[in-house]
C-alpha cells in the first residue's frame, strides 16, 4: 500500500498540495482525476521524488519514501513516467531502454534479461532500438519511456497522462501495456486528463480538487457518479459518447455516408 | 603543392591541440548549460605551473601532463563543489558571470605569483623538426598533437562506453529524465566539471610548450576556445573536433597564402557564415521533437 497523509507540496509559489491524504492500494489501477492545476502531476512528482514534500509523508509498505530522492525512490521500485520529454533525444531507443536498468548497471545478466523482456513485451523496443529517440512520434515516444521504466520491474508504476497527444491506436497500445503490467503484478497509480479512458482503465478513482482529495471509489461508481458526470464527463451519468448518439436513434454508422 | 601539404598537415596538428582544449568547454556546457569562461585562465593556470616545474628541475613539460591532469581534475572537482554548484539550475548567464569572476581571480593571482611576462617552456627538441617526404613536422606540435588525441580518445571511450559516460550524456540531453532513471544530477555534474577541468591538465601543458603566455593571455584563448565550439554546435563534442580542425587549417592556411594577421579573422569569418546556415552550429542537431516542441 503506498500511503500519501498530509502532504503539502509546491514549487514556490504556494503550495500545490494542500493537505493530501490518498491510499493508493497495492496491485490495484488507481487514476486520479481532476480540473487543471488541480494537482494532478504533482502528486506524481512528490511520489517519485522529483519534488520534495514541505510536510506530510509518503511511505511504500511501511518505509518512507519522502525523503530518498528520485535515485532513491526508484531503489524502492516505484517509476514514474512523467508527462512529457522524459527520453535522451540524442540516444538510441536501445540505450535509452538500457538507461531505466541505470540502477542495475552492476548486474549485466539481469540487465540484458530484463532489456531482452521489456523488447519482446514492447515491440519498437526491438524495431526501432538503432533510431535516435528525438526522432519517434509522441506515441512511440511513450511506448519507449514505458519500457524504460519497467527495466527496474516496478512494484509501483506512476503514469502522467499516458494518453497525452497519442491517436487511438497508439492510445489502445499503451493502455494494454498498463493493463499488461497491472496484470503482473504492478500497482499502477496514473494521472488523466481524459476522465472517461483514465476511468475505464482503472480499478481506483480519485478526484483531486485544490489539491486535496474530493471523491474516491472504485472506477466504475466514480463513471456512473452524477456530480463526476456532470463535471468532468461532459453528461449525464453512465452515458458514453456512443450511447448518447444511440440514445438520439441515430443508426450506429451514421455519418459513414452508408 | 610541398607547400599546401605542410599547411594542411600544420593545421591538422594545431587543430588536434585546440580540439582537446575545446573539449572540456563543451563538456562543461553540454552536461550542466555552464559557459565556463575560466576554461582559458585554467589553462594558462597550467601552463604558469608547467613552465615553472619544467624550468626547476628539467622535467618535460608535455608529459607533466601526468601529474597536471589528476591535479586538474581534482581541482574542478573543488571548485564545483564549492563555487559552482551554488547557481546550479540558474540560467547560463549567470555562469558567465561566476566564471568570469573565477578567471580575472586566476589571472590576478598569477600576475602577483609568477609576473606579468611572457613565459614559454623550451625543452631541448622546441626547435627541431621531424621531416616527412619533404614536409618538416616541428617535434614540440607532433607531441603535442599526440597527447590531445591519446585524451580526446580517453574521452570518448569514456563518454561512449562506460555507465559514467552514459550517466553524463544522459544529464546533458535530459536532466529530470536522468534523475527519473536513478542518476543523481549533483554527482554527475560536479564529474562532468572536474572531467571537462582535467583536460586543461593536458592542454595546459601542451600550451606552455607551444605558445608564449602571459597571465592574461586567457582572454585570447576563451575567445578561440568559444568559436570554436559555436562553430561545431555548443555541447557536441564531435562539433568541438571538427571545429577546431577549421580553426587550425584556416590560420595555417591564411598564414601561408596570406598574412599571419588574417589568420584569426579568416576563422570566425567562417564561424559567420556558417551561423548564417546553420544557426544550431555543425553538429548541433535538430531532431523530429525540436521542430515540433
Amino acid at each position: 500500500m503506498l500511503t500519501i497523509s498530509g502532504v503539502f507540496a509546491g514549487y514556490g509559489g504556494g503550495d500545490v498540495l494542500q493537505g493530501l491524504d490518498l491510499e493508493v492500494p497495492t496491485g490495484a489501477i488507481t487514476c486520479i482525476v481532476g480540473p487543471n492545476g488541480a494537482g494532478k502531476s504533482t502528486v506524481l512528482r512528490v511520489v517519485s521524488g522529483l519534488l520534495k514534500p514541505r510536510l506530510g509523508t509518503i511511505d511504500l509498505d511501511g518505509v518512507r519514501l519522502d525523503q530518498l530522492g528520485c535515485a532513491g525512490v526508484l531503489a524502492k521500485g516505484v517509476a514514474q513516467v512523467p508527462q512529457s520529454q522524459a527520453l535522451f533525444p540524442q540516444m538510441t531507443i536501445r540505450e535509452n531502454v538500457l538507461l531505466g536498468g541505470y540502477t542495475l548497471r552492476r548486474d549485466k545478466s539481469l540487465l540484458n534479461k530484463r532489456y531482452d523482456h521489456v523488447s519482446e513485451l514492447i515491440p519498437i523496443v526491438a524495431e526501432r532500438s538503432n533510431d535516435k529517440a528525438g526522432n519517434l512520434s509522441g506515441g512511440q515516444r511513450r511506448m519507449v519511456e514505458i519500457a524504460r521504466c519497467l527495466m527496474v520491474d516496478p512494484s509501483v508504476l506512476l503514469l502522467d497522462e499516458p494518453s497525452l497527444g497519442l491517436d487511438p491506436k497508439s492510445l489502445t497500445g499503451v493502455s494494454q501495456l498498463v493493463r499488461d503490467a497491472n496484470a503482473a503484478g504492478t500497482t499502477v497509480l496514473l494521472v488523466e486528463q481524459n476522465v472517461r479512458l483514465g476511468l475505464s482503465m482503472a480499478t481506483h478513482g480519485v478526484v483531486l480538487e485544490g489539491g486535496r482529495v474530493r471523491l474516491e471509489a472504485p472506477a466504475g461508481e466514480l463513471m456512473a457518479n452524477p456530480e463526476v458526470a456532470e463535471l468532468y464527463l461532459g453528461g449525464h451519468a453512465g452515458e458514453s459518447r456512443t450511447a448518447r448518439v444511440g440514445g438520439t436513434s441515430l443508426p450506429a454508422d451514421a455519418g459513414t455516408g452508408r | 603543392m610541398t607547400q599546401l601539404v605542410q599547411a594542411l598537415v600544420l593545421g591538422l596538428l594545431i587543430g588536434g591541440v585546440y580540439a582537446l582544449m575545446a573539449s572540456g568547454l563543451t563538456l562543461i556546457f553540454g552536461v550542466m548549460n555552464i559557459i565556463n569562461v575560466a576554461h582559458g585562465a585554467l589553462l594558462i593556470l597550467v601552463a604558469f605551473i608547467t613552465w615553472k616545474i619544467w624550468s626547476l628541475t628539467g622535467v618535460d613539460p608535455i608529459l607533466l601532463a601526468v601529474v597536471m591532469t589528476p591535479l586538474m581534475f581534482g581541482f574542478g572537482w573543488l571548485l564545483y563543489k564549492g563555487v559552482l554548484s551554488r547557481i546550479s539550475g540558474s540560467s547560463p548567464g549567470m555562469s558567465v558571470l561566476l566564471t568570469f569572476g573565477i578567471a580575472i581571480t586566476i589571472e590576478g593571482v598569477l600576475n602577483v605569483t609568477a609576473g606579468n611576462k611572457f613565459r614559454s617552456a623550451t625543452p631541448s627538441y622546441f626547435s627541431e623538426s621531424y621531416r616527412v617526404l619533404g614536409i618538416s613536422l616541428p617535434k614540440a606540435q607532433v607531441y603535442g598533437c599526440l597527447a590531445a588525441v591519446l585524451v580526446l580518445g580517453l574521452l570518448y571511450v569514456v563518454l561512449a562506453r562506460t555507465w559514467t559516460g552514459r550517466a553524463i550524456r544522459a544529464t546533458a540531453q535530459n536532466s529530470s529524465g536522468a534523475a527519473l532513471v536513478g542518476i543523481q544530477a549533483s554527482a554527475v555534474a560536479a564529474l562532468a566539471f572536474a572531467i571537462g577541468t582535467a583536460t586543461t591538465g593536458v592542454g595546459g601543458s601542451i600550451l606552455s610548450v607551444l605558445y608564449p603566455f602571459f597571465p592574461a593571455s586567457h582572454y585570447d584563448w576563451i575567445s578561440r576556445l568559444l568559436g570554436i565550439i559555436v562553430l561545431g554546435g555548443m555541447g557536441s563534442l564531435a562539433g568541438a573536433l571538427i571545429g577546431a580542425l577549421i580553426l587550425g587549417l584556416a590560420e595555417t592556411l591564411t598564414a601561408t597564402y596570406g598574412s599571419l594577421q588574417w589568420s584569426t579573422l579568416i576563422f570566425y569569418a567562417v564561424i559567420l557564415v556558417v551561423l548564417l546556415f546553420r544557426p544550431q552550429g555543425l553538429f548541433g542537431s535538430r531532431l523530429r521533437q525540436d521542430v515540433m516542441a
